[in-house]
C-alpha cells in the first residue's frame, strides 16, 4: 500500500529540521525525475516527499573564490542559460545539451543527478574532471565532499541520511579545454551507454595535465586515473593517441545489461575518449 | 492515507481536488478533465503529456500536482478553438503534421514554448526542442515544416 506524505518547507532550517527527524524517510522533491519513476515502478512506497522545488536558499548561480557555485534546486534549463555559466565555463552548458531532452532539462537538477549514486549520471564526469565539490548541510553545519570521495558504491554516495546537497561547486579551471561525449541507444531521452569527460590542458600538443572520467563502464562513475598518466607529458599525434586511448580499457570495468554488452562498452570507452581527446585538440569537429 | 487540498491555476482559471502526495499533474489534469493532455509512457521519455508550466514545457507526468501551487498551467486547449485555429494548430493541418494525433498537444505546447522564446527558430533548433516529444506515424519531417512556417511568419 503506498503511504506518502506532501510537505514543502519554507525555508532551509526548516528542511534540515525535517532532514533530521526523518532521515531516509524524507525524500527529496525537485524535478522529481528520478522519485517519479520509483513510485510508480513501486520501488518506493513510502515516504515523505520534501519539496524543495522552490526554496529559495537552493537557488542562485554565482561565482565565489574562484568556483562556480550552483544552487542545488536550480534546474539543467537555468544552468545552461545562466550568462554566468555562458563566461566562466561554456563546457558546462556545451556539455548539458545531451543531458536527457528539453522536457526533463526544465525540470532536473544537477544535484538530483548526482544524488543517487547513479554510474550513468551525465553531470558525474563533468563533475569529476573539474574538481568538484558538493556541499550538504544538516542541522550540525555544511561540510563541503570532495566529488572523488563523493561516490561511494553502486547506488551509495557519501551524503548521510540527514544532510542534504544545498550547492554545486565547480572550480573554474584557469586554462585548458573540455569535451564531454556521450553515447547512448537514440540521441534524446537516452540513457547513457557509454559517456567521457576530458578536461585537457595543452601546450601545443604537448599535453600538460588531463582529467578523465567516465560514466557507465564501472560501478561508480570513474575518474580513470591510470589512463591520465599515460597521456601526461606525451606528444599526441595522429599515431600514438589512439594507443594511448585504448589504455583505458584495461581501467574500465563493464558489465553486460539491457542497453549494451560489457565488450561493447569497453570498445566505446576508447572510441569515445579518442574523439574527446581529438575534439579538445582541435584535430576534429 | 493523507489527502490534500490543492487549487491550481490552469488555462487562466482556478481548479480545485483533493490529491495524494504523490498524484501527478497529468492525473489532476486528466481527473478534472482536461483529457486533451494525452497519457503516454508516463515515465517521462515520449513527451504526449507535455504541458506549459511557467512558461516552460514539461512532461506532466513526471510532476507532482502539489508542486505546481502557484504556477500557470496551460494545456493545448488554451491555444485555440475550433473556429480560431491558433497559427501553430493551422500549420500542423496545412502541413499535415499529425496522423492518429496522440502526440500532437504535447508537440503543439513544446513549439508553442520554443516559439515564445525564440519566434524564428532555424529547423535544427526545432528539432532539439521537439527532441522530447516522440511521434510514431507521421514522422518528424512534417512536423518542423509547420513549426518553421509559423516561425517564418506568413500569418501568426
Amino acid at each position: 500500500m503506498k503511504d506518502f506524505k506532501y510537505i514543502r518547507p519554507k525555508n532551509l532550517d526548516e528542511l534540515l529540521a525535517i532532514k533530521n527527524e526523518q532521515q531516509e524517510e524524507a525524500r527529496l522533491l525537485a524535478g522529481g525525475t528520478n522519485l517519479l519513476v520509483y513510485i510508480k515502478e513501486g520501488s518506493l512506497k513510502r515516504a515523505t516527499l520534501v519539496d524543495i522545488g522552490s526554496l529559495a536558499a537552493l537557488k542562485g548561480i554565482r561565482e565565489k573564490d574562484g568556483y562556480l557555485e550552483i544552487g542545488a534546486a536550480e534546474t539543467i534549463t537555468d544552468i545552461m542559460a545562466s550568462p554566468l555559466v555562458s563566461e566562466k565555463l561554456p563546457f558546462l552548458r556545451e556539455s548539458l545539451q545531451g543531458f536527457a531532452n528539453p522536457l526533463i532539462r526544465n525540470i532536473s537538477t544537477v544535484a538530483g543527478n548526482i544524488a543517487e549514486g547513479s554510474p550513468i549520471a551525465d553531470t558525474a564526469p563533468l563533475l569529476l574532471v573539474l574538481n568538484s565539490e558538493v556541499v550538504v548541510a544538516s542541522i550540525a553545519g555544511r561540510r563541503n565532499i570532495p566529488i572523488d570521495d563523493f561516490f561511494i558504491s553502486l547506488g551509495k554516495t557519501e551524503i548521510k541520511a540527514e544532510e542534504v546537497i544545498i550547492t554545486i561547486r565547480i572550480s573554474i579551471p584557469e586554462k585548458g579545454k573540455g569535451k564531454f561525449v556521450k553515447l547512448g541507444l537514440r540521441k534524446g531521452t537516452s540513457c547513457s551507454v557509454v559517456s567521457v569527460a576530458v578536461w585537457l590542458i595543452a601546450n601545443g600538443r604537448g599535453v600538460e595535465d588531463i582529467r578523465i572520467a567516465l560514466g557507465g563502464v564501472a560501478p561508480l562513475p570513474l575518474r580513470a586515473v591510470k589512463t591520465e598518466a599515460f597521456f601526461k607529458s606525451k606528444i599526441l599525434d595522429e599515431n600514438n593517441i589512439g594507443e594511448l586511448a585504448l589504455k583505458v580499457t584495461n581501467e574500465v570495468t563493464p558489465i553486460t545489461d539491457v542497453r549494451s554488452g560489457a565488450a561493447y562498452r569497453s570498445e566505446v570507452s576508447a572510441a569515445l575518449l579518442l574523439k574527446a581527446v581529438r575534439e579538445c585538440l582541435g584535430m576534429e569537429e | 492515507m493523507e489527502l490534500y487540498e490543492v487549487e491550481l491555476m490552469v488555462n487562466d482559471g482556478a481548479v480545485s481536488d483533493r490529491v495524494r502526495a504523490e498524484t501527478t499533474l497529468l492525473d489532476f489534469l486528466r481527473e478534472n478533465n482536461f483529457t486533451e493532455v494525452k497519457r503516454g509512457c508516463s515515465k517521462g521519455d515520449c513527451g504526449a503529456c507535455t504541458v506549459i508550466i511557467d512558461g516552460r514545457p514539461v512532461p506532466s507526468c513526471m510532476t507532482i500536482a502539489l508542486q505546481c501551487r502557484g504556477k500557470k498551467i496551460y494545456t493545448v486547449k488554451s491555444l485555440g478553438s475550433w473556429d480560431k485555429l491558433h497559427p501553430l494548430q493551422q500549420a500542423f493541418v496545412d502541413h499535415e503534421a499529425l496522423q492518429c494525433g496522440f502526440c500532437t498537444p504535447g508537440m503543439l505546447m513544446t513549439a508553442k514554448a520554443l516559439l515564445s522564446d525564440q519566434p524564428h527558430p532555424s529547423r535544427e533548433e526545432i528539432r532539439e526542442a521537439i527532441s522530447g516529444n516522440l511521434c510514431r506515424c507521421t514522422g518528424y519531417q512534417k512536423i518542423v515544416d509547420a513549426i518553421e512556417a509559423v516561425g517564418k511568419g506568413g500569418k501568426k
